[in-house]
């Protein structure tokens, strides 16, 4: 059995297993995953080796399917085996007072399945087959407690927003498809010229829905309704990850338009939703506004010309932010709320959880020797040495500075204040989930250099990028550190509290034009609902009629012509009278008739 | 101009029907039969004129037989043989008038309008016209003959059949 | 045409018109058939005058009015049958009565 299809089919065969049995679904999904984490984990080692496979399957005519292990995709695969299975350990915990933990667990696996045969996909049709399966898992998986006000609202947005966003993909796949003629990825990326603007554009209003990229960067917020295992793994670490990956995937088809274009979202992103988190007032979705935030970090790399910093930024970030959301969870369960209001001081009262929660956002924020320095060292370096320097530098500076920020504003929110708790059930489950991820996250910067000389490709290097980051995060930690967000926002703080909607925002833009024209479309069938009732009451009205006619016009004269005929016979029956004498004298008129047309026969011929 | 021939063919064929009509006018139903009974003799009479001896014959002889049976017959099943009650005994009398005259008309609208051809020669004597008659009943006619035979039988015995009284009833027949 | 032959057929014509008039106008079974026995007396007597005055030579014409004479005499019979079933069963053979065959 080949390692890809096992990567795949193994979440996939749980997934269905649990729907038939619907009994310990935990004990199955990780087996599930277990599995699937060893074969991805045996694909990494074969590209190590440079032994790399594929795999091809039927499809369109003309289009077959495949799949393919390459060190790129490999990577990637094994980085969403090992951050799902570690957030389904921790699941696990979370959810064990839930009632519904096998729907739970089943779509879980769908997701895992779903992204990775997304992640190791070569040709375009199974990855847009790959994307709307991750977006569906979105929505079931953001409105899983869709008793709750406001959560189908917010799983409806979510999907609505980014399939919207994906007709760029689909734009763009066809257009590359078109062009050369073959669904290949690889081979695809060999187009040139103002095809390769257009599909990258394309390609790029794709991402900025997946990835949460201004001005889409809403959905990503309100997603924080869902458990937060979801959040953990879906809307930090592989879900909007999903866009940055179809982007460094398709780097080498980028032109350098399309590439400055793909900077300037991403750094207007990262400043934006920086500012955003600086004054967001729930921890989860200070933490959604950190996504964006990175992942614009990310696009300005990918915009700089150097997709492996990119990368390795999308790595650490999946580990750091995957931890980071898990400590939000046991906070969560702590209190019963994820108000930072209501959080004070949890941190006092859960300092292991606490230790790692502090350790993924130094992570975060930049910090040597943790995994997360090393990254952003790697971005600001690439876009120093990029063409666009004087645009993507400073971006990416202000993003360092305010990633330092907002994340010690939300230790300082976590710290100060009594240690009051409750009891949290599956602690241990969640802390070794938790315990696992925070790992990663501190340690993953000892195998970039592994990383680097897999995929053949160097990291620029610079002390003035060193230094710009080493100082923009310091400062930034002592700023959040030392001064509330509001006063750091000052006059932004009320546009930031409403998320920077400009002018109305995508509420008066898009969401109201939608629904009214909705209601229009509503009221248009109701009326032509209306016309058609008409019509079958006047088609009944016309069978009325037309019986009315036939009872009183045709039946009558039908029955007249009945009694027409009766009234004939009667008369008719006067002949037989039974009399001999009449009879006779039937006979003798007869006789005379018949004689005379013998005779006038006779004299005219 | 008129032959002796033709002057006795019409004086029978007058008596034959001032009978004729007579068997119809009269009241008394025995009247009826030998007014009747007499036409039939005037009409044989007419065939012995007209030379045709066995026919003539024939006719009186059976008509003779017959009418006096329906004599018989009258006084057994009228009301009133005698004729001396005035009742009236006929029925549509206007359309049996015009009936009448006009298949009386039309028959001699035929007469006389059709040619009937040269007239023939005169025919044989008695003697040999019998003869002839019988060599054609006995060869060419003899089917003929046969079945009306067998027919007359059969009417015979179905008449009998129609006649007998049912054999059911005790008593006397 | 000689004159012989058109007074007898003027007789058989008047003799056939008497008889249709009394076939439809008596009442009594008995006088109906002596008028059907009055219209075949007139096509005899045609029947003769016919052969005597176009083929003398043929008995073929005589032939004829002897077959003619022996249905005359069948249904005299059978009509005389047929008037006793009646009486027998109605008591008379009155015409006016017999509508039994009513439609």
């Amino acid at each position: 059995m080949s390692l890809i299809a096992t990567t795949i089919l193994a979440p996939l065969s749980a997934m269905v297993l649990i729907l038939l049995l619907r009994r310990i679904p935990a004990a199955l999904a990780l087996t599930g995953a277990g599995i699937g984490l060893i074969a991805s984990l045996g694909l990494l080692s074969g590209a190590f080796h440079a032994t790399g496979e594929a795999l091809m399957l039927p499809g369109l005519p003309g289009l077959p399917l495949r799949l393919a292990a390459t060190p790129l995709t490999a990577l990637l695969s094994s980085l969403v085996a090992v951050i799902g299975g570690l957030v389904l350990v921790y699941a696990v915990g979370y959810m064990s007072r839930d009632p519904e933990r096998p729907r739970f667990f089943a779509t879980m696996l769908l997701f895992v399945s779903a992204m990775q045969t997304l992640v190791l996909a070569g040709d375009w049709v199974l990855l847009l087959a790959a994307w709307e399966l991750i977006g569906l898992c979105s929505y079931l998986l953001i409105g899983f407690w869709y008793r709750r006000p406001g959560v189908r609202a917010a799983a409806t947005r979510a999907f609505l927003v980014t399939r919207s966003a994906d007709l760029g993909l689909y734009l763009a796949v066809f257009i590359l498809i078109a062009s050369t003629g073959t669904s290949d990825i690889e081979t695809t990326l060999n187009t040139g010229g103002s095809t390769a603007v257009v599909a990258a554009l394309l390609l790029l209003v794709a991402v900025m829905g997946k990835s949460a990229q201004t001005p889409l960067h809403d959905w990503l917020q309100r997603a924080m309704a869902g458990p937060t295992p979801v959040s953990a793994l879906l809307h930090s670490a592989t879900l909007v990850a999903a866009g940055a990956i179809l982007l460094i995937r398709t780097a080498p088809m980028l032109p350098p338009e399309a590439l400055l274009m793909v900077g300037i979202v991403g750094g207007i992103t990262t400043v934006v939703t920086g500012l955003i988190a600086l004054g967001e007032g729930d921890l989860k979705r200070l933490l959604a506004a950190s996504t964006s935030s990175q992942y614009g970090l990310m696009l300005v790399a990918v915009g700089a010309g150097v997709p492996l910093a990119a990368l390795l930024h999308l790595i650490a970030h999946a580990a750091i932010k995957s931890s980071l959301f898990l400590g939000a969870g046991v906070f969560q369960h702590s209190r019963g709320s994820t108000l930072l209001a209501e959080l004070g001081g949890v941190g006092r009262a859960k300092p292991r959880v606490f230790l790692g929660f502090v350790l993924s956002a130094l992570a975060l924020a930049g910090i040597p020797p943790l995994s997360g320095f090393f990254s952003k060292d790697a971005i600001i370096a690439a876009t120093l040495a990029s063409s666009n320097a004087p645009l993507l530098g400073p971006l990416a500076v202000a993003g360092t500075l305010l990633t330092g920020a907002y994340m010690a504003r939300a230790l300082r929110i976590l710290w100060h204040g009594d240690g009051t708790t409750r009891k949290v059930a599956g602690l241990g489950w969640m802390g070794s989930g938790l315990a696992g991820l925070v790992a990663l996250a501190a340690g993953l910067g000892s195998a970039f250099p592994a990383i680097e000389s897999l995929l053949g490709a160097r990291l620029p290097e610079g002390t003035l990028a060193q230094v710009l980051g080493l100082g923009a995060a310091s400062g930034g930690l002592l700023l959040g550190w030392s001064v509330r967000g509001r006063r750091l926002l000052g006059p932004l703080w009320p546009w930031a509290q409403q998320g920077f909607a400009i002018a109305g925002g995508l509420d008066t833009w898009v969401v109201r034009p939608a629904l009214a024209v909705a209601r229009g479309c509503e009221g248009l069938e109701r009326r032509l609902y209306d016309g058609v009732l008409a019509t079958g009451r006047l088609g009944l009205g016309i069978g009325r009629a037309v019986r009315y006619s036939d009872e009183q016009g045709i039946d009558r004269l039908i029955s007249a012509l009945v009694r027409g005929t009766v009234d004939l016979g009667a008369r008719a029956r006067r002949l037989q009278s039974g009399l001999i004498h009449r009879e006779l004298a039937i006979t003798v008129v007869g006789t005379a008739l018949i004689f005379a047309t013998m005779l006038i026969t006779l004299l005219a011929s | 101009m008129i032959s002796a021939q033709g002057l006795f063919i019409a004086f029978f064929g007058l008596a034959a029907v001032c009978f004729g009509v007579a068997v119809f006018r009269t009241s008394s139903m025995v009247r009826s039969a030998l007014a009747l009974l007499f036409s039939q003799t005037a009409i044989g009479a007419m065939f012995l004129s007209m030379q045709a001896e066995f026919l003539g014959v024939l006719q009186i002889m059976m008509m003779a037989t017959e009418m006096s049976i329906m004599a018989i017959f009258m006084v057994m099943f009228m009301m009133d043989p005698g004729g001396l009650g005035k009742m009236e005994m006929t029925h549509q009398k206007g359309l049996s008038l015009i009936s009448g005259s006009i298949a009386f008309m039309a028959a001699v609208a035929v007469a006389v309008f059709v040619d009937w051809g040269p007239g023939g020669a005169s025919p044989p004597d008695a003697a040999r016209q019998t003869r002839e008659l019988g060599i054609e009943l006995l060869g060419r006619s003899m089917l003929i003959f046969e079945t009306a035979g067998i027919t007359i039988l059969t009417a015979m015995i179905a008449a009998t059949a129609v006649a007998i009284q049912p054999l059911k009833r005790s008593g006397d027949r | 045409m000689s004159i012989e032959l058109l007074s007898a057929l003027v007789t058989g014509a008047a003799l056939f018109g008497v008889g249709v008039y009394g076939a439809l106008s008596q009442t009594n079974l008995v006088m109906i058939m002596m008028g059907v026995e009055l219209m075949l007396a007139g096509a005899l007597v045609n029947l003769v005058a016919f052969w005597r005055f176009l083929h003398p030579d043929t008995p073929a014409g005589q032939m004829f009015v002897l077959i003619v004479m022996t249905v005359m005499a069948v249904e005299m019979a059978v009509g005389f049958g047929v008037a006793i079933a009646r009486f027998r069963a109605r008591g008379s053979v009155e015409m006016e009565e017999a509508s039994e065959l009513k439609g």
